[in-house]
């Protein structure tokens, strides 16, 4: 730390009137969290440009040291609290076939949405998609007590939703559902169709 | 003193450095703690060089962005909020570049001034517009300087570092900048 010098100090009338001005001016908050929200935007956009990300999805899994991470995904998509009548998967561009069932939901409305994925050794797990705007760090994932099962309940209405998880800040899909078509967002992504009930 | 040592900056547990690395590593979070830190203190520099609370926001948070998007390159051999600070100074010269071509000013703007207030009293916050005023009005190399040295209150070795001006031409703009403003302050006065 440097000392004080001769040039370092003000007149003393100069001194009174600048002094104030050394505060910080608190931050509005939501400006706070819109600066946040574009950097992860920015992390989210780094992550979906890398080539190695879109052009070679399997090989990265297994040459990378998250390898224990990917090779351990189990991910289910489960209705909760008994809202749901038909737990499944949707596929292509929101058509569903009739191998493929959809989630059921209320008719109308917002009904729960349980995302639970096994990452083992993960520090941080997130989950992103149309729903959240892939925001990364909108729906924090919550580690259960196993250590390794990690989990997020939503409301969505009914629905087509791409979704992917960031596991440690990289993207990953859910190999257990649908992958998204490659146009949907260019990065490793999922399909989720919430059904309205019948 | 130096510029951890200054005023609005708050060391906290967990170093500058180690929120970059996890930063890195994918934790958002850690990011967010990085802004919540240094906002403040950006936010003090750029409204009093740009005159605009509005302008200020704008441009930290392209300081802001530009720091995240090259965290990889950042060294930790400099403290983090003085890489930020040579990121934000930039910022702030190419803001003010930009509105001399569109041939505009730098006009107070009276709610950067009531938004930068902490608790103000009346004649405080007087003097406070009066000074605000004053600095507007200085040469924008002088309102730099100025500002580093004596709002910041960096050393002029840390202001050299930061701006690429030598440490004499930087003292010559301090001094008169202070000149100025004691002129300026006493014209209100008189007035």
């Amino acid at each position: 730390m440097n000392t004080m010098r001769d040039d370092d100090v003000l007149p003393p009338e100069l001194e009174r009137a600048v002094g104030p001005l050394r505060e910080a001016p608190r931050p509005r908050r939501e400006w706070l969290d819109h600066v946040v929200e574009q950097a992860a935007g920015q992390r989210l956009g780094e992550l979906i440009g890398d080539d190695d990300w879109r052009g070679a999805r399997s090989r990265r899994w297994s040459a990378h040291p998250a390898m224990a991470i990917a090779a351990g995904l189990l991910c289910m998509v489960a209705g909760a609290g008994g809202t749901y009548a038909v737990m499944g998967r949707a596929r292509g561009a929101g058509r569903p076939s009739p191998d493929v069932p959809a989630l059921q939901a209320e008719a109308v409305g917002r009904a729960p949405v349980r995302f639970t994925v096994a990452a083992p050794g993960a520090v941080n797990v997130s989950l992103v998609g149309d729903f959240n705007e892939w925001n990364p760090v909108a729906l924090p994932m919550t580690r259960l007590g196993d250590g390794t099962t990690w989990e997020v309940e939503i409301p969505l209405a009914p629905g087509r939703y791409t979704y992917a998880f960031v596991v440690d800040g990289r993207l990953a899909r859910d190999p257990s559902a649908p992958q998204a078509a490659r146009d949907d967002f260019g990065a490793p992504s999922s399909v989720v169709l919430v059904r309205g009930a019948l | 003193m130096t510029l951890a040592d200054a005023p609005g900056y708050h060391p906290v547990e967990t170093p500058d450095a180690e929120l970059v690395r996890r930063t890195l590593d994918g934790q958002a979070a850690s990011f967010a703690e990085l802004v919540e830190r240094h906002a403040g203190p950006c936010l003090r520099y750029a409204t009093r060089m740009l005159g605009s609370r509005e302008d200020a926001e704008e441009v930290t948070q392209e300081a802001l962005l530009r720091a995240h998007r090259a965290l990889a390159r950042y060294d930790g051999r400099t403290a983090f909020r003085t890489w930020l600070m040579s990121i934000l100074i930039n910022r702030c010269r190419s803001a003010l570049l930009h509105r001399r071509r569109r041939d505009a000013r730098v006009v107070l703007d009276e709610s950067a001034v009531q938004g930068a207030l902490v608790q103000p009293e009346a004649s405080r916050s007087e003097l406070r517009l009066t000074i605000e005023r004053a600095i507007a009005q200085l040469d924008p190399a002088q309102r730099e300087a100025f500002l580093l040295k004596h709002v910041e209150q960096l050393s002029y070795e840390e202001m050299a570092a930061l701006t690429g001006a030598g440490i004499s031409a930087l003292k010559m703009r301090v001094q008169r900048a202070c000149d100025r403003l004691q002129d300026l302050l006493r014209d209100e006065h008189d007035a």
